[in-house]
């Protein structure tokens, strides 16, 4: 079990100690069931410090703006940042270790197991509560969920409103660590890309039915780029300033500038975005699914990364995020990699 | 008698093989389809998903990108890189529906003005049947 | 004009109603979206708030604004399009969401009057749908002067009385709706009255969430501009842009020129939606941003509506519908922004 109460003991030690600029973590919000990032200065504040099924973002984002701020800083704080991560979340901290994003000293990682359950899938509960509202959700001790609602407790079997990409997780429990609160535990998943057989197996002007529909949902929120914390670059093809102007660009360099795509939030358009989207994070992507978790519109934009991460593993053998030291899918071939496509 | 329908193919050619092997076809004077719209990049690993995508955007019915075979990448190793890269951008297309037909890959060098043109013959014919790609291109 | 109509009749007034272009919330997933309705067998208004609210249909993401062409031969051809002429009926619209639209108007407007928005918002008849219980945990509206049952930029409101519906008339474009069935509606018993007023009274208690001392924030909001508490508030956000896209408030926009052939050269001039939370929104092209980080952009989305909006307009341009609290990805929620605005520093 993970103690909360040790995560907050070493949370206030490193920050009594100095060891750490400041935390992110968990603490609960205003607003609904879902928790919202705490950024924690303050020793005293580690009683905010929750950890739940709830707590499904991947805070990992917010390195980026740690490093961009401190890009910026003439006489930087070098001290690390503390960051509250799950199984997945750490893969993805492997990931940005391993494109040297950032370096190993600037995250003290205070890694929390996901009890060999994980994260909640809010919609679901929603339908299995019918209407009843859920005040808290705790784990439980028989890779259950303990659900407090208005009349009382009741008590689910975690596979039933665990988050998609949770069934299908390869390791409940961070792979890179200072701190581990919990355990390393072990559950099998016979096939973690079950989820797509279902669009896979769909004859190819069915899928394309089915992505059609889906892409022109989009309204370019641009939130599943927002939340992803492999989305760090400067500039966007997406954006219409899709190259970043200082105020040394010459005229001829904007004039040239090539517009990759058009701000309409129409079927061809968008699909361009959810391409490019999906081709770069080929091989980086961790599946914490947040992406999918907060598009307004419910696209199923995980399925994208997913597919591609299927075809890593299946072509090239090649598992996202257990290994910073190893180069990265796109950086790196064997020579006998499949050619059969190739004429 | 209705027009019969000419695909439009842009094919990204690396300019140390496969470029040289269209020029090859061309002073050469094989006959070959006039359906190709090349762009001369200066390696198969320079092409960028992103031009691929775009192409299809822009109107394309078919794209090829082609360089030099394993082994003999005036790069030493882009070729290898683009491989991998392909293939997963091939494995995208196809997961939404695209037509595996419309985006191809090739091997050509600098001597193989004769495969340069089989592989256009090749890839027109098929692109034929299949009539213009409205998947991806801008409708409005 | 007040009415009750059955529920059972509903669908055939709708039916009447066919020379109209209809729109109806309908269920996609887990979610309902305005949708065109085709059949009215099938129509339900026992639905909760759109994802996106009606500004979608009056205000649409895309709009062709004119068509150029030209070609050496030829000089520059232009064409403005105008949307077409069609008599349009939302129904189902919640108060919050038809009081956005008499914000926009106000945006639209001024002393010049925007002709796509007009030519979309006169031929269109706004049937509401007030809220007997709040149809998103995070509603708010009585903290922004409304109320579910508000009939403000409506032309019906619709309430729900278990088995009919008590349907008022606002104006004359409602009046056309209800006339075109006459046979269908009744007067309303002084029973159905009584009743109408309860609801009305018991809704107001059902909604859950409340700015406290709304009007004291625009004054206080005044002087926080250079205040650290927009790094604070805004160290979560995370740059996207759908409490901005969500709102039925929000109108910025961006014009661009889509050329769709080079040869010879034709294209449209598109407006689109444009998000106020995105970098490029106010980037110069000298490459200088005012506004440069997330902070800057928070504070602009509040003293947008609850400053800049109330100086110019005397009201605040939030209507409650509480979608950028139940929507955002990291839970920021306005509420408590303003509330911490308020008594900030204090």
């Amino acid at each position: 079990m993970v103690n909360l109460e040790e995560l907050k003991k070493e949370a206030s030690q490193i920050l009594k100690e100095g060891k750490v600029k400041y935390i992110i973590g968990f603490q609960r919000g205003s607003n609904g069931l879902l928790p919202v990032p705490a950024f924690i200065k303050n020793p005293k504040d580690v009683e905010k410090l929750v950890w739940d099924p709830t707590c499904v973002y991947n805070l990992t984002l917010f390195l980026q703006d740690e490093k961009r701020k401190k890009t910026k800083e003439k006489e930087p704080d070098e001290r690390p940042v503390g960051i509250v991560v799950k199984g997945c979340d750490s893969r993805a901290i492997n990931v940005l270790l391993q494109e040297e994003f950032i370096k190993r000293d600037d995250v003290y990682v205070l890694g929390v197991s996901c009890e060999n359950t994980g994260v909640l899938d809010e919609k679901k509960l929603a339908k299995k509560l019918k209407g009843k509202k859920a005040k808290k959700v705790e784990f439980g001790a028989n890779d259950d969920f303990v659900i407090t609602t208005e009349d009382g407790n009741i008590k689910i079997a975690a596979q039933e409103v665990l988050a998609e990409r949770c069934l299908e997780c390869k390791a409940h429990f961070p792979v890179i660590y200072d701190v581990l609160i919990g355990e390393k535990t072990k559950r099998n998943v016979e096939n973690p890309f079950k989820s797509l057989e279902k669009i896979e197996s769909l004859p190819p002007e069915e899928r394309w039915k089915f992505w059609k529909e889906q892409i022109e949902k989009c309204i370019r929120c641009y939130a599943c780029r927002s939340v992803c914390p492999m989305c760090y670059c400067d500039e966007c093809v997406a954006d219409t300033i899709n190259f970043v102007v200082t105020p040394d660009t010459s005229a001829e360099e904007k004039a040239q500038k090539i517009k990759w795509l058009e701000k309409s939030p129409v079927s061809s358009e968008n699909f361009v975005y959810h391409f490019v989207r999906a081709i770069h994070l080929a091989g980086r992507c961790i599946d914490c699914g947040e992406c999918e978790r907060v598009c307004p519109l419910d696209i199923p934009v995980r399925f994208l990364n997913k597919k591609l991460e299927k075809e890593a593993k299946e072509l090239f053998d090649y598992d996202v995020g257990f290994d910073p030291d190893k180069p990265s899918l796109v950086s790196s071939f064997k020579d006998d990699d499949p050619e059969d496509f190739i004429r | 008698m209705a027009e019969e329908f000419e695909p439009k193919i842009v094919a990204f050619l690396c300019k140390w093989c496969s470029s040289a092997g269209s020029d090859l076809a061309g002073v050469s004077r094989m006959q070959y389809p006039p359906n190709v719209i090349p762009i001369t990049v200066m390696c198969s690993g320079s092409v960028s998903p992103l031009y691929i995508f775009s192409a299809f955007n822009k109107g394309a019915d078919g794209v090829l990108v082609s360089g030099c075979h394993p082994g003999d990448c005036h790069y030493i190793k882009g070729n290898f890189y683009a491989r991998r890269r392909i293939a997963l951008v091939k494995k995208l297309l196809e997961y939404v529906g695209l037509e595996p037909e419309r985006f191809q890959m090739s091997w050509i060098s600098a001597a193989e003005g004769v495969k340069y043109t089989k592989v256009i013959k090749d890839f027109v014919q098929e692109l034929k049947p299949l009539g213009p790609q409205k998947k991806l291109r801008r409708t409005q | 004009m007040e009415k009750v109509l059955s529920k059972k009749a509903f669908p055939q007034w709708v039916k009447k109603l066919e020379s109209y272009t209809m729109y109806l919330p309908r269920k996609d997933g887990d979610f309902w979206n305005y949708e065109v309705i085709k059949n009215p067998e099938i129509i339900d208004l026992d639905y909760l708030n759109t994802v996106l609210s009606p500004k979608k249909i009056i205000f649409p993401q895309r709009e062709v604004l004119l068509e150029f062409s030209t070609s050496n031969e030829e000089e520059l051809k232009i064409n403005e399009v105008l949307p077409e002429e069609a008599q349009s009926v939302i129904f189902g619209v919640r108060p919050c969401d038809a009081k956005a639209l008499t914000l926009t108007d106000k945006v639209f407007g001024g002393d010049f009057k925007d002709p796509y928005y007009w030519k979309r918002r006169n031929s269109t008849a706004l049937v509401g749908l007030a809220c007997n219980t709040p149809p998103s945990p995070n509603c708010f509206c009585l903290s922004v002067d409304g109320s579910p049952h508000s009939k403000e930029g409506l032309d019906i409101l619709i309430t729900d009385l278990g088995d009919k519906y008590h349907a008022e008339s606002f104006t004359k474009k409602g009046d056309d709706l209800l006339n075109l069935a006459k046979a269908l509606f009744k007067n309303p018993t002084a029973k159905e009255k009584k009743d109408l007023e309860k609801i009305q009274a018991e809704s107001k208690k059902k909604i859950q969430r409340q700015i406290k001392d709304t009007k004291k924030i625009p004054p206080k909001l005044k002087d926080m501009f250079d205040s650290p508490f927009w790094d604070e508030e805004s160290l979560s956000c995370i740059r996207c842009g759908i409490c901005t896209y969500l709102c039925p408030t929000c109108h910025c926009f961006d014009i661009n020129d889509e050329v769709t052939s080079s040869s010879p050269i034709k294209g449209e001039r598109v407006r689109t939606w444009d998000n106020c939370q995105f970098p490029d929104f106010t980037m110069h092209s000298s490459g200088h941003n005012p506004r440069p980080d997330k902070a800057a952009r928070l504070r602009q989305r509040i003293l947008h509506k609850f400053q800049y909006f109330v100086e110019l307009y005397k009201n605040y341009q939030c209507t409650g519908c509480g979608r950028c609290i139940s929507k955002c990805p990291v839970g920021i929620d306005i509420i408590e922004v303003l509330e911490k605005a308020r008594d900030y520093g204090s």
